[in-house]
């Protein structure tokens, strides 16, 4: 990712409430209207898993500038998702759920700029996250 | 060589059959979908909606604006024909899914070498505004945006963007062998676009220098006129009307 694309990335990020996860609740009902099929994959105490997560995109957002650390721990954790049943075609609705809520959340503080680099970074979690599932389940 | 459109399936199958693609099958749809409409019609637009209704099962009063998916999975379709062409470097085509749109571009990689060396690949910085006005660096900003559309629509063209120049630069890559330059003056309504097209390598000469004139009535009308205009001068100059696979000597 280049510098523009960190910069929105940590602009849009910034502009998110403090220590509120209802965003990422949010973000979670979203996701079980856009795909039922994976509720029975989450915890069932929302609360904790949107915090799990806030801490994850956290995370993300503090080692941009580290993409093989980055990488290693993203693949660690597909590898982990795959096996809690996770399929590939399942990344898409978290996509378009993660973009809402950043819409939902920002309004138009959101900028098509913040977007686009959100979409090529969940493009780089998501793949890396496959990269780490098929590594530790290789096909025949 | 022309890429027909058997090469391009068998380029497909191939891909779609890889362990990259085999068990994301929305995006193998996507993929299929996409090169399928563009083989009928080259000139074809495809929409969101579209690509939502037609792989992702949205009903027809999905709305893009609450439901991103299409864009989310373009930009996980292009970084997944990244890595399958990293791990498949002895492809003979290529399919591209240019960002800003959902057509893609096929490439024969037996001419790619042709073209980056001495063929017909442009350079097309953005346009400059010479108004005092900083907003009238958008229209330019937008105009640019629309000839290297127009531009790459043709596939004897290889159109490079600064973004993509400075990316060849640090990897690299040949440089493109011509650079378009324009500057547009604007009087209220009035536009004023200069513009050359200069062949940068082997002795740069101008191959072509032309003025264009117009009034904003309609913004994009406005864009999308001068660069047609702008694109089939291009296509003169380069003789690529007249033999149908391009003259640049």
């Amino acid at each position: 990712m280049d510098s523009i694309t960190v910069r929105h990335l940590r602009d849009s990020a910034a502009l998110m409430p403090v220590g509120d996860h209802s965003p990422v609740e949010e973000f979670y009902r979203r996701l079980f209207e856009l795909a039922p099929e994976v509720r029975p994959l989450f915890n069932r105490e929302i609360g904790r898993q949107a915090k799990k997560l806030s801490e994850m995109l956290a995370w993300v957002i503090a080692h941009l500038e580290q993409p093989d650390e980055l990488a290693t721990e993203l693949r660690k954790l597909g590898a982990r998702h795959g096996g809690y049943g996770v399929e590939i075609n399942q990344y898409a609705p978290v996509g378009s759920a993660l973009i809402w809520m950043f819409q939902r959340t920002l309004g138009d503080r959101f900028t098509p700029e913040m977007e686009e680099a959100w979409l090529e970074a969940y493009a780089f979690i998501s793949c890396e996250m496959e990269r780490g599932f098929r590594e530790e389940a290789p096909e025949g | 060589m022309a890429l027909n459109t058997a090469a391009v399936n068998y380029h497909l199958d191939q891909a779609l059959s890889s362990p990259l693609f085999r068990k994301a099958e929305r995006q193998s749809r996507f993929l299929r979908f996409v090169v399928d409409v563009a083989l009928q019609s080259p000139e074809a637009t495809i929409k969101e909606f579209d690509i939502a209704v037609a792989v992702y099962d949205r009903r027809p009063d999905y709305d893009p604006r609450t439901d991103p998916i299409v864009r989310v999975e373009a930009a996980r379709l292009r970084a997944r024909l990244r890595e399958y062409y990293a791990v498949t470097p002895s492809v003979r085509v290529r399919i591209d899914l240019p960002k800003g749109g959902y057509l893609p571009l096929f490439i024969s990689i037996e001419e790619a070498p042709e073209q980056m060396a001495s063929g017909l690949s442009i350079l097309v910085p953005p346009f400059r505004s010479l108004s005092p006005d900083p907003r009238d660096q958008n229209f330019c900003d937008g105009l640019t945006e629309e000839v290297v559309h127009k531009l790459a629509k043709d596939r004897r063209l290889r159109v490079i963007t600064q973004s993509a120049a400075a990316w060849l630069e640090q990897s690299g890559g040949s440089k493109a062998r011509f650079l378009l330059e324009a500057s547009v003056r604007q009087a209220g309504a009035e536009i004023r676009l200069t513009l050359h097209l200069m062949e940068v390598t082997g002795g740069g000469s101008t191959r072509l220098s032309n003025i264009y004139q117009s009034t904003i009535n309609d913004l994009f009308a406005t864009q999308e006129r001068l660069a047609e205009e702008i694109r089939d001068d291009i296509t003169a100059a380069l003789h690529l009307d007249e033999t149908g696979s391009g003259s640049i000597n």
